[in-house]
């Protein structure tokens, strides 16, 4: 086959799809699926010429905009932009209703066992997950024991990994309940789109992503202490400058119109939160911080911690501040937790999960344990108390010598490890270098609660760009993408 | 505001101003002595002192100090130093400053950081610096009119003033350093021609021979640059401005002070309103900017603590605890290559 030059060859001739994965735009080579199909034949005349041009303006706006990612060697430190990719990554609106009301109920049931593991433990003491696994998480925060946080909400916002199977099946990967970053993107890959193909939005319903910061702000403010009054005070914690979320920080401070403070502009006196301000002290009702557990007062977790405020937890127990999320989340986005959220949904709601869980296969249970011995080649094992890929084993490449240290650690403490079979991650199209060119992505929607919760209509894609990669991981060179959810009727 | 912020926002227009007048008197310096037979040093040297450079390593010749106080990145006082350090402290306050701001200042130190940035220095001196003295104005035009005119502003401004009151009292001083130990040059071509690189520095040039002043011309120079009530670089127009936004800052009228820092402007704005030139010759110009330049820094010391370093129960009284250096070649202990930014005095603000 011939190749034309890149000034008159359009963007998807050619385009090959993955042999396996699922397509996120074409149903069939050179057939898209409907509700992408005015996608492709618009964004499909561009040539790669003009495509090439418009990326390298992308590029230019998140560079002069500081939208960076930064690691501070000195104060002239590397910074590298998140790969964006511009060719979008489209949700139907029948397909989002399900998920939405999915992640919906996820979360309310994720509520529930967390404000019963922290009071009467009835879903432990009825033996739907075992007591240990929950009582010995790390996470596990006995501080929080017969405490009621406003509202009763402990998830404030959560953004959960959803991947796409071969058959098209949306699983939820994992949860992250903690402090979920990636939402500055989504709001800011948007206004970039736009700006590059404001046709594209003429004639597309795709829903709005811009009310984030919004509805954040209101969801807080809902759960703010009876204390606060009408408008309470509410700031966004940051850990600072010098963390690689610090771009996001400021971004939904300043488009939440809420003041972004460093744990060192936060006292606490007589229980009570002040900010130092230069007039003097002024009180804070509702904090969102984007600080983990560990590092919040040094007088309770980490004496270490200069990111914290010292006597925080004082006055989060008294009921005289909001922290969100809550202290202890953690403990429900435990890996170790993960396979039994399905069950939750069923003990807490009397209903069946509408987002299923990626199987998983319990160690410690001796026939799953047997399972999984047996077939470590095909299984991605992972040790439940580590993150960010360390003590993880992806059976399909690894080496007989890795798989035999496996084999020894899950005997050794079963209780520790959870596998799961490889997901083939569904493929979207993305510009690489050698052309358009299918790669694996996953999708991370947002969920605001407080007093009642809402679900962002988009969320952040996030791409591969090595071929056959399923990390999607920004850490490992991943990219993102535009999310559009289509409005009814597409 | 927060205090922190506050004090992000005074050092990034710190920093900004001192951009451009680093940049001001590299260039009028590079013209400055060509008609005359001057020692390479004695050219040079003096622009290290007003950077209170006293340990830069190499020979003190126009290439070597041109690099030192534009691309050294370990020097504090550098353009390109100072050009991150606004930067830096825009990003952090990203949510206070406006969205253009921080586009133009963000633009500008990824540009000085490029490759195009380079090609001008080399290509053209001239049109390289004043590009640099237009980041500032452009900056700053772009902030009066798009920024909140609230606290924020007023930070900005105090810091804005302070910097370059203290700048064009150094440049003023350095003539202390390079002619006026010598009075048989007094009056000669070269010192003719130093009053005016002086003047040209501060650009005051025009207005100053709008000012049509007779007699001697130094003490003409001085006067202008200390005690000029309109000229905007002048020490006491910039402190004027200076008291004015701290007066802002507390809602306070001018002249009925409330704090500490409130009655440091004050004095010595009341000061500079009477005292003539006269008195500052018979004491000694070199004595009296020094004293200046100190009760500069007092104030920045002061707003530190009434501002920045808020304690439980609210804003507290500076105590007495030890002041900041008291003379002018003590605190010209800029930091040295080894400091790191948290031992590095008060000019050199860290941003961390």
């Amino acid at each position: 086959m011939s190749v034309a030059p890149e000034a008159i060859r359009s963007l998807f001739d050619g385009y090959q799809c993955h042999p396996t994965a699922w397509d996120e735009l074409f149903a069939s080579p050179d057939c898209p699926h409907d509700h992408c199909e005015p996608l492709v034949s618009q964004q499909g005349e561009l040539t790669i010429s003009e495509f090439q041009r418009l990326r390298g303006n992308a590029d230019l706006v998140f560079i002069n905009q500081g939208i960076t990612f930064s690691v501070y060697a000195d104060r002239r430190g590397v910074e590298k932009i998140f790969p964006f990719d511009l060719i979008p990554r489209p949700v139907a609106a029948s397909e989002w209703k399900a998920m939405e009301t999915g992640l919906h109920q996820r979360i309310q049931a994720l509520n529930l066992f967390l404000h019963d593991v922290y009071h009467d433990q009835r879903i432990l003491k009825e033996g739907i997950i075992p007591t240990a696994l929950v009582l010995e998480s790390k996470a596990y925060r006995p501080e929080m024991i017969g405490f009621e946080p406003p509202g009763r909400q402990y998830l404030h916002v959560v953004g959960s990994d959803l991947v796409r199977d071969a058959k098209g099946q949306f699983l939820v990967l994992e949860d992250n309940g903690r402090t979920p970053s990636g939402v500055s993107y989504v709001l800011e890959n948007r206004v970039v789109m736009k700006k590059l193909f404001p046709k594209l939005f003429q004639r597309f319903r795709v829903r709005r992503v811009e009310d984030y910061p919004q509805r954040l702000c209101e969801a807080l403010s809902s759960v703010a202490p009876l204390t606060a009054g009408d408008s309470p005070c509410v700031v966004l914690l940051s850990p600072g400058p010098y963390n690689s979320a610090y771009f996001e920080h400021s971004f939904l401070a300043r488009h939440m119109g809420i003041e972004l403070v460093l744990g060192p502009d936060l006292f606490v006196h007589d229980d009570r939160v002040f900010l130092k301000t230069t007039r003097g002290p002024r009180r804070v009702d509702v904090i969102y911080r984007r600080l983990d557990d560990d590092f919040l007062d040094p007088e309770v977790f980490r004496p270490d911690s200069l990111l914290g405020v010292p006597g925080l937890m004082r006055a989060y127990r008294a009921g005289n501040v909001t922290l969100a999320n809550a202290v202890g989340t953690g403990v429900a986005d435990d890996k170790a937790i993960y396979p039994f959220v399905e069950d939750m949904i069923r003990f807490y709601l009397s209903e069946e999960p509408i987002l299923g869980n990626v199987p998983t296969y319990i160690c410690a249970r001796p026939d799953e344990r047997a399972y999984v011995l047996e077939h470590l080649e095909e299984l991605v094992v992972k040790a439940v108390n580590e993150s960010g890929g360390y003590g993880m084993l992806m059976g399909p490449s690894s080496t007989a010598a890795q798989r035999a240290e496996f084999h020894a650690k899950i005997e050794a403490d079963p209780r520790n490890y959870i596998a799961q079979p490889i997901v083939t991650l569904s493929t979207c199209p993305t510009w690489t270098e050698e052309g358009m060119a299918p790669r694996h992505v996953d999708l991370r929607p947002y969920v605001v609660s407080g007093t009642s919760s809402w679900v962002l209509p988009g969320g952040l894609t996030r791409t591969a760009l090595v071929k056959g990669s399923l990390v999607v991981n920004s850490s490992q060179g991943g990219g993102s993408k535009d999310t559009w959810v289509m409005e009814d009727g597409r | 505001m927060i205090s922190r912020v506050a004090e992000h926002c005074l050092w990034m227009s710190r920093y900004l101003e001192r951009t451009e007048n680093t940049a001001r008197t590299l260039e009028v310096n590079e013209t400055l002595l060509l008609d005359f037979d001057v020692p390479v040093e004695q050219q040079w040297r003096p622009l290290l002192i007003i950077s209170g450079i006293h340990d830069m390593p190499g020979d003190v010749d126009g290439e070597t100090v041109q690099n030192y106080l534009t691309w050294e990145p370990s020097n504090p006082s550098s353009i390109v130093s100072s050009i991150a350090a606004a930067r830096e402290n825009a990003r952090i306050i990203r949510e206070v400053i406006s969205a253009d701001m921080w586009e133009r200042i963000n633009y500008y130190h990824l540009w000085i950081q490029s490759a195009e940035a380079r090609d001008l220095y080399l290509r053209s001196r001239t049109e390289f610096y004043c590009q640099i003295k237009r980041i500032n104005q452009l900056i700053h035009g772009i902030t009066e009119g798009t920024m909140s005119h609230g606290e924020s502003w007023d930070f900005y401004l105090l810091g804005k003033y302070l910097e370059r009151a203290s700048q064009t009292t150094r440049i003023l001083d350095v003539k202390y350093h390079i002619l006026l130990p010598k009075p048989e040059l007094i009056g000669t071509p070269i010192d003719i021609a130093h009053w005016m690189a002086i003047l040209t520095s501060c650009s005051g040039y025009e207005p100053f021979h709008k000012k049509r002043l007779f007699g001697d011309l130094g003490v003409s120079v001085a006067d202008f640059l200390i005690l000029d009530p309109l000229f905007p670089r002048s020490v006491r127009y910039c402190l004027a401005r200076a008291q004015r936004a701290i007066h802002a800052i507390s809602g306070r009228p001018i002249m009925n002070p409330g704090n500490e820092v409130e009655h440091a402007i004050d004095s010595l704005v009341r000061w500079l309103n009477l005292v003539k030139i006269d008195d500052f010759v018979r004491s000694g110009l070199h004595e009296e900017l020094t004293a200046i330049v100190n009760q500069i820094h007092k104030i920045g010391d002061l707003i530190h603590r009434t501002y920045f370093d808020v304690q439980v129960g609210g804003p507290v009284e500076a105590s007495e605890t030890e002041m900041p250096s008291t003379s002018m070649s003590e605190e010209d202990e800029a930091p040295s290559q080894g400091q790191t930014q948290s031992q590095a005095s008060q000019e050199y603000q860290s941003v961390s």
